[in-house]
């Protein structure tokens, strides 16, 4: 048992892992973290738009082919259909939250 | 951007599995064929899977290997004679050779092809809420 207070090697490595800096998420290349003040909302805005829009054009293509026929890859079409819906999703969350805070800036006393 | 993680692997696994699945369905639908285009009986199919790497995204994340099919080899065992000297692939002494398909093995694969599909298939459903669970952090 080591007294309280001290920390052995194992703890102190484990919290030197715990203060190390997270790993950066990947954002889609559509909302970088560093806008800067020329960026408005709207370019941001109308990548994301325009990725969600290439995800459910995939998404329909395979789905065509499957029904034309051309492709027996029913499981790729539906995972496709998946990854729009999410993508959808996220998109709809985001502008949520751009909603919330431009809402919030107009109820500020000036 | 890749939003649901590992689907590139469970979507190659979920495309194996369909594979066998195939294989085992010209087995079985050829149970009875006694000449091919060889000319011998039908030698039911074996699928044999392989490992392969997907690409890693460019947001990191572990290097992962997916599923796909290795071979589909045929079963080199002589089948089954039977007597049948009015058959017209039946030799000068009326004995048939039938194919090497052997139906309860057939079966367990069936069975086995679908399964495995079906784990995949919950793969996939699971990430997928995960995705979903993950966007609801901010409501």
């Amino acid at each position: 048992m080591s007294p309280i207070g001290s920390v052995n090697p194992l703890q102190a490595t484990a919290l030197s892992r715990i203060d190390a800096p997270l790993p950066k998420i990947g954002l889609p290349q559509a909302t970088p973290a560093t806008t800067g003040p020329s960026e408005g909302f709207g370019p941001m805005l109308d990548g994301l738009v325009g990725q969600v829009q290439s995800k459910q054009a995939a998404a329909q293509e395979a789905t065509r082919k499957v029904l034309l026929g051309d492709s027996d890859q029913l499981h790729q079409s539906v995972i496709a259909m998946q990854e729009a819906s999410v993508a959808f999703t996220m998109m709809v969350e985001v502008r949520n939250k751009l909603v919330e805070s431009y809402q919030e800036l107009m109820r500020m006393q000036v | 951007m890749n939003l649901i993680s590992g689907i590139d692997v469970t979507a190659g696994a979920l495309n194996a599995q369909k594979t066998r699945l195939d294989v085992v369905a010209q087995n079985i639908a050829n149970a009875q064929t006694t000449r091919g285009p060889n000319g011998g009986p039908y030698q039911r199919l074996q699928v044999s899977f392989e490992t392969e790497l997907v690409k890693r995204t460019a947001s990191g994340g572990a290097t992962l290997q997916s599923v796909r099919v290795a071979s589909i080899t045929p079963d080199r065992t002589v089948g089954q004679q039977v007597h049948n000297p009015q058959h017209p692939d039946a030799g000068p002494d009326g004995m048939v050779t039938m194919p090497n398909v052997n139906m309860s093995y057939e079966m367990v694969d069936l069975i086995t092809a679908s399964r495995a599909y079906e784990a995949n298939l919950s793969v996939v459903k699971n990430a997928r809420q995960m995705a979903m669970k993950a966007l609801e952090i901010g409501r």
